[in-house]
């Protein structure tokens, strides 16, 4: 038996997360968030290539909160399986030996529950390597589940013990904190997505968010990319410093990012009749790194025709007129792929790239709750911008 | 709101400090000679004629001075039938040596004629305040006047064509010790350019009274005398210089009559003898004693059953 | 009869006094000995009106009367102040109304039919059409407006620009072409403070910006000490050496007018007077009206502010050659404004007011403010400043308008992307200038909308330049902290703050000096 935080189905909680979530984000810790702290079966090993593993730290993303509050969209409905423990952002110790690790053995894990891991023939996707865009999500002996984290047979981050199979297995170089590889996964999205974003010499990059998506996809951006000018947009003023330190040439608060991005690209301003304004020219490619509806217009309306907007968060229903009026290429970004551009893995630049100076010092604003302080943490999450801290993660060891 | 009331004290305390409410406002010292010659201050009275006025004057007349002046003094009042064939408006000249004089003229007229009096005051004293200036207007119904010249916000002669009769003194200001003072102009000018008759009234006994300086009438309730003598009327080429001398003399003899009887009064006056009003010309105290010497009772008339 | 201006040093018997600060006021206790600058009072305004113009145009000064220039066939413009003056509005009917209506009376009897009417706005906003008929009145407007024979001045149309050669100095001399090629150009001017009229009406107020940046420039605007004083601001030099090349090439004929310092209309006129002369209802009202205000959300308080009219009389008209006519302008403007200071002080306090030059029906920018204080007030001396070199300024203004962005969409960026870098004037403009001044959007908005120009923030900047470069510490009573900040300066939430943290400039014991503004005085210090 082991302690966990489970995903459950229930209506009401999920239409009250849903009416006035936006609005008071304490409600999702309180009453509304479908999520509840139980004690319930560990997962078992059936299969050849499984393992279990021992939670250290499970990071809380901004795809759970949504998830809890009821705003994901009713599409991802078909690819998860309840009652699922979610957290997906995962440092373990395998409490099995798997294949070539011995027991013992640190690692994230890339969540993705792609054809291996299903025991299914590879998928097209599979085959070159685009695990995130695996085909057979909802197949093979799981329980539907796009991610761990997602799907109820294997467990999640935000119990004390999971499975996963091998192929999501990475092993954390010695000398990295718990705190450090609990960022390798979102890292490995930020290198996906700058990879994405397939970036030209010089490119002028507008980053519309600075939380811990915006502030590593700027690092990513800057790291891989011959990206020129980096324009983040930053609610708080450590989040401006950060960005700054991770390679943005300037930082704009929301409000001053058209004006701002006008002025720098020389673009016209149109004041639409009650509308948001938006430029006639502006920023070569444009990073959704928030979700939300005003961030991704923000993306939308400060891109130049024939510019690229990638949605890195997962996207809020927006706009979409300058995508059509100014022929931009809308490009999504999901997770992480085994095989990136460059035939790597994200996983191994994102492991190279959390040693970086600049990323040690995030990792010290990763702050942990144990399990049972849940409503804590989630609420913590919500303000986690304001608050300071780039990461909240569980440690389902921890019992004070 | 609490705040915005708070701030709206805040500020009524300032300014009540900063321009010191009740107290007189004073002129930073190096302003001191940028303060333009004092004019005239402007004190509009018309209101004091309105009908309101008039009633709250009536109520204030019979209600309150009344009882209180006759409580503190004994008045006799003589010559009154002198009104009987008038129309207003006249102009009432009287000597001036209390401010007992004006509740004695204005309460020993006929209630008719009451009614329809203004008194010409000092601008300088009366209307030198707010709160003495609408007192003073609603209970008398002054109006102000310049005793130097100057600018006015009514004319006495605008309050004569309105219909309203005028009490002047025409010495323009309290005699020192009770005797009579020289007469200005004032009263005979309004006489002469509006053509109205004027009343003489000579009264004694309120400078033995209430003499200058003192706030309430002396203890013992003293006795007043008011004669009201025949009207004067302007010839119609009569300068002010000429007609002023008149009415002095037709006061000097209604002093001359109350003092002794109007026989004895009209023989000296027909002999070019009755006493000057300025009285003697000898010490400062012989004329104040005299002055405040009791009043006799009138000795014509019935025999009082009980003397008093 | 009026009386001149002094200087009150404020004893145990002086009164609070008023400060301005935005859209609203507030009673302020001076320190004891804090000397207190007083405009002189306002001057008896010219009766009939009309006839003093009509007199003006028929004996005009060194030049012939008017009806004498005009003639059947010939290309009259008639080009006049725009919105910016005078402050506030003028109640109707504008003084240049009555000008140009006695101007185009006299044109239509000699049988002119080739006018334009042309608001000489230089880089400020156009004027929208209510606007102008605000100013030149309905007559006027309805005869010439609609078929385009009214309008504002563009410094950005290469067609409608005509360069007309170079200044000794060497400086371009670029006005609007209309206005060049003109028989007869008659500009109308309204001279609210010393600053204005003479060569500053046709070779700025019709200048292309090619031509304004000759002098519009760090260099030129802090050493002019002070704009106040034609004669000592090199502004106004090099505007008088356009001036006379100009002369040369175009017949002006310059009428200027001068007003008086009825600024406050009832129930305001209490604003007017001085403290300890309110009466019982001067005390009342103002008590009324600051209760209103604070009860009144801020933009209710802007309405009601910018909604005032001032009752303005007109003390002086003259017409003619332009120096010989601001000659006479300019001393019936220190008649009216000028008032004899002995000596300098530590410390120069000053309410800025709800409204300046550039924010008319506007809103006051932090950056406005920051030239309303320290460009505009500052500046308004003749001689040297009121606070000496090292001393400290302060100033009353909450900062919290905000911009306009129909109006002012540079002085955002300007403020946000800018400021945040360097408020040193001389960085700003070797690093920015150009950049804002020739950015497209800008010329658009300016040319198109009701914008300011592009490079029009970096004037207010340069202005207050002068004064920055002088005082030691700058603070503002009553500021949001962090646009003081933004700014450069500091905020204090009382003077006794202020005055503490000025200390370090000047001491424990500074010498005060409160420039008792609006109404507009001139300190004349010796």
């Amino acid at each position: 038996m082991m302690l966990a935080l489970q995903m459950y189905r229930s209506l009401p909680r999920h239409l009250a997360g849903r009416a006035v979530g936006d609005r008071l984000p304490g409600i999702l810790s309180g009453y509304a968030a479908p999520l509840r702290l139980v004690t319930i079966e560990e997962p078992t090993v059936e299969r050849p290539g499984w393992a279990r593993l021992r939670t250290r730290l499970s990071g809380v993303c901004g795809s759970d909160l949504g998830a809890l509050s009821g705003r994901t969209s009713r599409y991802f409905s078909g690819l998860v399986s309840m009652p699922f423990v979610p957290g997906h952002e995962v440092v373990a110790d395998l409490l099995d030996d798997c294949e070539d690790l011995a027991a013992g053995t640190r690692v994230v894990i890339d969540p993705v529950l792609a054809c291996a891991a299903r025991g299914v023939e590879p998928c097209e996707a599979c085959d070159d390597g685009l695990t995130n865009r695996c085909s057979r999500v909802t197949v093979g002996h799981l329980s539907p589940g796009l991610q761990t984290g997602f799907c109820a047979d294997t467990g999640g981050g935000w119990g004390e013990t999971l499975t996963a199979h091998r192929s999501q297995l990475h092993p954390v170089p010695e000398g990295l904190s718990d705190e450090q590889a609990i960022l390798v996964e979102p890292i490995a999205c930020a290198v996906h997505t700058a990879l994405r974003a397939r970036v030209e010499d010089n490119a002028r990059v507008l980053v519309s968010g600075a939380g811990s998506v915006g502030l590593l996809t700027t690092m990513a951006l800057r790291s891989l990319t011959p990206a020129g000018e980096i324009t983040v947009v930053a609610k708080y003023a450590h989040q401006r410093e950060l960005a700054l330190q991770l390679g943005a040439t300037e930082v704009v608060s929301p409000d001053e990012v058209l004006r701002r991005l006008r002025r720098s690209t020389g673009a016209f301003a149109v004041l639409p009749e009650h509308s948001a304004p938006y430029l006639l020219g502006g920023v070569d490619i444009a990073v959704d790194a928030v979700g939300s509806k005003g961030s991704l217009e923000t993306a939308l309306n400060t891109t130049r025709a024939g510019g690229r907007v990638v949605l890195s968060g997962m996207p809020a229903a927006a706009d979409l007129s300058a995508a059509w009026f100014r022929e931009l290429q809308v490009i999504g970004s999901y997770s992480s792929a085994r095989r990136e551009p460059g035939d790597r893995s994200a996983f191994d630049i994102a492991t190279e790239l959390v040693t970086g100076d600049v990323v040690a010092q995030l990792a010290k604003g990763v702050a942990s709750y144990p399990l049972h302080r849940w409503r804590e943490a989630l609420d913590h999450a919500h303000g986690a911008g304001r608050l300071g801290s780039i990461k909240v993660a569980f440690d389902p060891s921890r019992k004070g | 709101m609490r705040k915005w009331a708070q701030e709206g004290l805040e500020d009524v305390r300032r300014v009540a400090d900063g321009w010191r409410w009740g107290r007189r406002s004073q002129v930073p010292r190096s302003a001191e000679p940028f303060v333009p010659a004092r004019q005239s201050t402007v004190f509009h009275t018309d209101w004091a004629r309105t009908r309101a006025a008039q009633v709250a004057r009536e109520v204030a007349q019979k209600g309150a001075l009344e009882p209180l002046f006759r409580s503190q003094v004994r008045t006799s009042v003589e010559g009154l039938d002198v009104l009987a064939g008038l129309e207003g408006p006249v102009i009432f000249a009287a000597n001036h040596a209390s401010h007992l004089d004006t509740p004695l003229i204005l309460l020993s007229l006929p209630t008719r004629w009451r009614r329809r009096t203004a008194v010409a005051a000092a601008a300088d004293y009366f209307f030198d305040t707010w709160w003495r200036a609408v007192g003073s207007s609603i209970v008398f119904n002054t109006f102000p006047i310049e005793r130097r010249g100057g600018t006015m916000a009514t004319t006495p002669g605008e309050v004569l064509a309105d219909g309203w009769s005028l009490v002047i003194f025409p010495e323009g200001t309290r005699s020192p010790d009770g005797f009579v003072g020289r007469f200005q102009f004032g009263a005979a000018y309004l006489a002469t350019q509006h053509q109205v008759p004027v009343i003489p009234i000579a009264h004694r006994g309120t400078f033995a009274a209430m003499p200058r300086g003192q706030g309430w009438p002396s203890p013992g309730r003293r006795r007043l005398t008011v004669r009201f003598g025949e009207p004067l009327r302007p010839g119609s080429d009569e300068s002010p210089r000429e007609f002023a001398p008149r009415i002095r003399d037709a006061v000097a003899a209604l002093l001359d009559e109350d003092r002794s009887t109007w026989w004895e009064a009209r023989r000296r006056a027909a002999d070019g003898a009755t006493h000057d009003p300025a009285g003697p010309d000898t010490a400062q105290w012989r004329r104040v004693w005299e002055q405040t010497a009791t009043v006799p009772a009138p000795e014509a008339g019935p025999r009082r059953a009980w003397p008093d | 009869m009026s009386r001149p201006g002094f200087v009150l040093e404020v004893d145990d018997r002086t009164p609070p006094l008023v400060v301005h600060e935005g859209l609203g006021f507030r009673l302020e206790d001076f320190p004891p000995g804090t000397r207190v600058i007083y405009p002189p009072e306002s001057l008896p305004a010219i009766d009939d009106v009309d006839a003093a113009i009509r007199e003006a145009l028929l004996n005009p000064v060194d030049a012939d009367p008017l009806p004498t220039k005009l003639f059947a066939g010939m290309r009259l413009t008639i080009a006049f102040d725009d919105i910016s003056l005078p402050l506030p509005p003028m109640r109707a009917p504008d003084i240049r109304q009555r000008i140009i209506e006695a101007v185009l009376t006299m044109a239509a009897d000699a049988g002119v039919d080739d006018v334009k009417i042309i608001a000489a706005n230089a880089l400020h906003r156009r004027m929208t059409p209510a606007e102008l008929k605000q100013i030149v009145g309905e007559r006027v407007f309805r005869s010439f407006h609609p078929q385009g024979d009214l309008y504002n001045h563009d410094a950005e149309d290469r067609d409608d620009l005509l360069h007309i050669g170079m200044t000794d100095k060497g400086e371009d001399v670029e006005i609007n072409r209309r206005a060049a090629e003109s028989d007869l150009l008659v500009y109308v001017n309204v001279n609210l403070v010393a600053m204005d009229g003479g060569h500053k009406s046709v070779p700025i107020g019709l200048a292309s910006y090619k031509s304004l940046r000759q002098h519009h420039n760090p260099a030129t605007m802090v050493a002019s000490h002070s704009f106040m004083d034609h004669t000592k601001s090199h502004l106004h030099h090099s505007a008088w050496r356009m001036g006379r090349l100009l002369k040369d090439h175009l017949d002006i004929f310059q009428i200027e007018t001068t007003l008086n310092n009825d600024v406050f209309g009832a129930p305001y006129d209490f604003l007017l007077k001085r403290e300890w002369e309110w009466s019982v209802r001067d005390q009342a009202s103002m008590l009324a009206v600051r209760r209103g205000l604070g009860a009144a959300p801020r933009r209710l308080r802007h309405k009601l502010f910018h909604d005032l009219r001032s009752p303005y009389g007109l003390t002086g008209i003259n017409a003619g050659d332009t120096e010989a006519v601001h000659e006479r302008t300019i001393a019936m403007v220190h008649r009216q404004q000028l008032t004899e200071v002995q000596g300098q002080t530590d410390v120069l306090v000053m309410g800025v007011p709800y409204l300046g030059p550039y924010n008319v029906n506007s809103s006051m920018n932090p950056i406005l403010a920051t030239c309303m204080g320290l460009g505009y007030y500052f500046n308004s001396y003749r001689g040297q400043p009121v606070v000496r070199r090292g001393g400290a300024v302060i100033l009353y203004h909450p900062l919290d308008e905000g911009f306009n962005q129909l109006h002012h969409p540079s002085y955002v960026d300007f403020y946000e992307e800018i400021l945040a870098e360097s408020t040193d004037p001389a960085v700003i403009a070797e690093k920015y200038e150009q950049q804002f001044a020739t950015d497209p959007w800008y010329v658009h908005l300016y040319r198109t909308s009701h914008a300011y120009h592009g490079v029009h923030p970096f004037y207010m900047w340069y202005w207050a330049a002068h004064a920055m470069d002088h005082v030691e510490e700058v603070i503002w009573v009553g500021a949001d902290r962090r646009v003081a900040q933004r700014l450069g300066f500091r905020a204090a939430s009382t003077l006794s703050d202020a005055l503490e943290m000025a200390s370090g400039a000047v001491g424990t014991s500074p010498t005060i000096s409160y420039l008792h503004n609006p109404p507009h005085l001139i300190a004349d210090v010796r």
